[in-house]
């Protein structure tokens, strides 16, 4: 059989979904629906103030003119949103003083999903805000963070804690209203992260929050706000897995980064939430708005993501690059195998004089996978001596599957130098062939030949992950060849 | 002009057309197209295709087919003409001028005429064209070119048959505030040749809305040269619908100078095995003229090749575009597909945008496209000026050299070179700022 042919025969995921697992723990839902007083309901819960609460009821209101997004290239069975679950969050009786408070089914749950959430995060150098369903349960290295005036925690938290760096930056990025998702999001956020560093501090580790969905039916709305102050430099990472289930969830977060002067934010992804199985039953719904401001003169922002997980993926991590000499960067990788469906990519939004953006984007796709780059550089009239490079390749393995690139390039200054290339091939037979006669399996190939195609994304990411995604890939892979 | 008022004078254009001896099913298909345009109305730029187009020149006043035909002499065409050509036809506000016209002998098994006259006597030839309205229902200008079109001209070749010298069209806009509703309709049968030149030009404030149906036979080879050097003032909007049977063969180059508004939409079909296009062009812009070049390239058969390159210079505050899509369908396997936009950006408010798109559904392919946008060579101009050479000639020289680049992608044709070379000397020596 040659390689070609090999590749339409398509088996299932051979290893499964690894992380696929239910813990069983009492959630404390609002009932299903969403109205004004659903929204009352989570801000009540959540005790929060009044100010938010009006927040979210005008992010509620915008979102009710709003209809979802179809410009994207997939296609998305409709969602009852009337019909999720808003708020879930895990029983408690008394807030825990320490992990041996913490309900055990719970920390039993980080330790399957290898989480390093106790003295192992030390050795790690991890500090972990983990996120259960909705909750923050416990946060930890918050006292070396502390010492140096780093503030790491839940979103709820930062609320109550520092009301004022919330207040200030919360939807400065992502207005409410500034995509369904978002607006949506804006409303019933459940909880996230918060972090700002001040100025002229280097954060020592980095900063790691763990998402999963646990309740049935219960959509997750994080909200992450990072704030690099003047000088500050921060490297955060986020990464996720979900239990296996038959329903779509729903997941819609946004992320807010900003970047003040000669500030830098390095932002790493690896999202492996559920993809639904092998005849596209199930799997994550994530529209994830991304999007971060270099607000200063020589600030950074790059986005780093590896996304193999989600039945549908939805989102465009980008730069909004207003300080002079500021830069951005977005480096991806994009796997999509059976029946998922990714449409993802980003923009770089030139407003500073020179001021730098790449883009690297590396789309794999396989079995029945559909994968879109979409992208957009925009240069506007002030950023003088502008710059931009992008480059998107595209890799297909059989052919029931798509690879397109969809770039927008707006250029309105005449000093701005805008180079865009994409190309799109297959694994030829001659890698396949020369991998095989030095004794390596077809699968052992095609995970060589994919890390080498991705190799510019994983150089990007810090070590940790680097690990975990070179073998997501291979999983990620795994019966698209043989 | 709100949207019902943007179509009443052309649904007042149309009913108020001349009683025409026409066939009652071309008077049906006319009908059912008008219908078509006003359920339509204009598009908006909240249609993708649309996004980039300011249609405001063609929507602040009405633009119906002229109801006299304008005096032209000899003399007023003769600088646009294009001295190498073997066989000439002018059309003069959207009509055949037999006067201006030079048809000359043609080799037996070609058919060169006016739409109109063909439409009396060789209707066959034409039935397809007009079957096409129906497939393309979506575009608003296309139907109403369907429904208003009077003349055109139309080339058709019968197998083997290779026709040897140029032919070339000139479409003159003269009557203002009108428009040209031209069809055009192009027929290379299998093992046919032809070349041929459509020149595009006139004065004043009118529109030109052209439609070109290009089919191309099993093994037959098109060379499709569009010089569209509109008046100032003008709008040009120039579609073109291009099939390609197997082993075929299309070469569609198109330089745009004039026109306040002007885009040249292609859309081509590969539907046999084995066929190749060239799409190439050049675009100048200046003062406030926006030009949009829109391809779409499906690859709907197996071992076809495209190879798409266009250029765009835009200076002071014009607005080029280019959108390009090429789609590979999922059994076209081995395709080969390369397309490539590179854009010099001139004013300080001058604007690009440009939108490369692959659409990929079959894995055995070859395929990429780039896009740049940047100003001249800095270096380039420094090693010109250190000869002596003042700025201004100097930017006018690379500006030459960088269109002149594409042009020569017209291979084995001299004259046809010289031709356009002359016509981007001539833009340039209005100055580039």
């Amino acid at each position: 059989m040659t390689d070609t042919a090999a590749a339409h025969n398509l088996a299932p995921l051979r290893e499964g979904y690894k992380y696929g697992f239910v813990s069983d723990i009492e959630s404390e839902s609002a009932p299903p629906g969403l109205n004004d007083d659903t929204i009352r309901f989570i801000s009540a819960k959540k005790q929060e103030p009044q100010w938010l609460l009006d927040w979210r009821l005008q992010a509620f209101h915008q979102w009710q003119k709003m209809d979802s997004p179809h410009w994207a290239k997939l296609r998305i069975a409709p969602i009852d949103y009337q019909a999720a679950t808003y708020y879930s969050a895990p029983k408690r009786q008394n807030t825990p003083k320490s992990l041996d408070e913490v309900d055990p089914e719970l920390l039993k749950t980080y330790e399957k999903l290898g989480i390093p959430l106790n003295e192992r995060a030390a050795l790690a150098g991890v500090a972990v805000d983990a996120v259960f369903d909705s909750v923050s349960v416990a946060t930890t290295f918050k006292k070396t963070l502390g010492e140096l005036g780093i503030i790491f925690c839940s979103f709820g938290e930062a609320v109550r804690e520092h009301p004022d760096l919330v207040r200030k930056y919360l939807g400065s990025v992502v207005p409410q209203g500034d995509n369904f998702f978002a607006a949506l999001n804006s409303a019933v956020f459940s909880d996230g992260s918060f972090a700002y560093i001040p100025a002229g501090v280097r954060c020592p580790m980095e900063l790691s929050t763990y998402f999963r969905i646990n309740a049935a039916k219960s959509g997750q709305f994080e909200r992450t706000l990072l704030v690099a102050d003047k000088g500050a430099y921060v490297s955060y990472l986020e990464g996720c897995t979900a239990p296996q289930r038959d329903e779509n969830q729903l997941h819609a977060a946004v992320v807010e980064l900003v970047a003040l002067e000669g500030a830098e934010i390095k932002y790493s992804t690896v999202q492996n939430w559920y993809p639904g199985d092998a005849e596209g039953k199930g799997g994550i719904y994530n529209f994830v708005t991304k999007r971060g401001a270099c607000r200063g003169a020589r600030a950074k922002i790059s986005w780093t993501q590896v996304e193999t997980g989600s039945a549908i993926t939805w989102k465009y991590p980008s730069c909004i690059l207003e300080g002079d000499d500021s830069v951005g960067e977005f480096y991806s990788v994009a796997i999509t195998n059976n029946f998922q469906q990714a449409d993802t990519g980003t923009k770089m939004i030139h407003l500073g004089r020179n001021t730098r953006s790449t883009i690297i984007s590396k789309g794999i796709s396989a079995g029945k996978g559909q994968n879109t780059y979409r992208g957009l550089v925009r240069i506007q009239p002030k950023a003088a001596n502008a710059r931009n490079y992008t480059q998107c390749d595209s890799l297909l393995i059989g052919d029931k599957c798509g690879a397109h690139t969809v770039p927008y390039i707006a250029a309105r200054n005449p000093t701005a130098r805008v180079e865009h290339e994409a190309t799109t091939s297959k694994i030829s037979d001659e890698q396949m062939f020369y991998c095989q006669q030095r004794g390596l399996s077809k699968e052992d190939a095609l995970s060589l030949i994919v890390n080498g195609f991705c190799k510019e994304v994983l150089k990007e990411l810090p070590m940790e992950f680097a690990v975990e995604a070179q073998k997501l890939l291979a999983v990620s892979l795994e019966g698209s060849v043989g | 002009m709100s949207a019902l008022a943007e179509i009443q004078p052309y649904v007042e254009a149309f009913k108020a057309r001349p009683n025409a001896a026409e066939p009652a099913w071309l008077k049906q298909r006319r009908e059912s197209a008008m219908q078509r345009f006003a359920e339509l109305g204009f598009p908006t730029r909240k249609q993708e295709a649309w996004r980039f187009t300011d249609l405001q020149p063609l929507q602040r006043a009405a633009f119906p087919p002229p109801s006299s035909v304008s005096r032209v002499a000899a003399a007023d065409v003769a600088p646009w003409l294009y001295g190498a050509a073997a066989h000439r036809i002018v059309l003069v506000d959207g009509v055949f001028a037999p006067e201006l016209s030079a048809i000359g002998a043609l080799p037996k098994g070609v058919w060169l005429a006016a739409t109109a006259e063909t439409l009396r006597t060789r209707p066959e030839l034409l039935d397809a064209v007009l079957r096409e309205t129906d497939a393309l229902g979506a575009q608003p200008f296309i139907a109403l070119n369907a429904a208003l079109f009077a003349d055109g001209f139309v080339l058709a070749l019968e197998p083997s048959v290779v026709l040897g010298g140029t032919v070339e069209i000139v479409h003159l806009g003269r009557a203002a505030k009108r428009s040209s509703q031209l069809r055009n309709l192009i027929a290379l049968a299998a093992g046919s040749r032809a070349t041929l030149i459509e020149t595009y030009v006139g004065e004043g404030d009118y529109w030109t809305n052209a439609v070109g149906v290009i089919a191309v036979g099993a093994g037959a080879a098109l060379r499709h040269v569009r010089l569209q050097n509109e008046s100032a003032t003008a709008i040009h909007l120039g579609h073109q619908r291009v099939e390609l049977d197997r082993d075929a063969r299309y070469e569609n180059f198109t330089l745009s100078l004039g026109g306040r508004l002007a885009r040249t939409d292609i859309h081509l079909k590969f539907d046999g095995e084995g066929a190749a296009c060239g799409l190439f062009g050049a675009t100048l812009l200046r003062g406030e003229q926006e030009g949009t070049i829109a391809t779409v390239v499906d690859h709907a058969a197996p071992r076809c090749v495209t190879r798409e390159y266009y250029k765009s210079v835009a200076a002071d505050r014009a607005h080029g575009v280019f959108l390009g899509t090429i789609g590979v369908r999922p059994h076209a396997q081995k395709t080969d597909a390369n397309q490539l936009s590179k854009n010099l950006l001139l004013g300080a408010r001058a604007a690009i945008d440009a939108k490369p798109e692959l659409e990929i559904l079959a894995d055995d392919v070859k395929c990429s496209h780039g896009a740049t946008v940047g100003d001249l060579d800095e270096t380039a101009l420094f090693y010109l000026e250190s000869r002596g050479i003042p700025a201004a000639e100097a930017r006018r020289m690379l500006v030459e050299a960088f269109a002149a680049e594409v042009i020569e992608r017209i291979e084995d044709d001299a004259a046809m070179r010289a031709h356009l070379g002359h016509h981007v000397a001539r833009w340039l020596a209005g100055g580039v700022a």
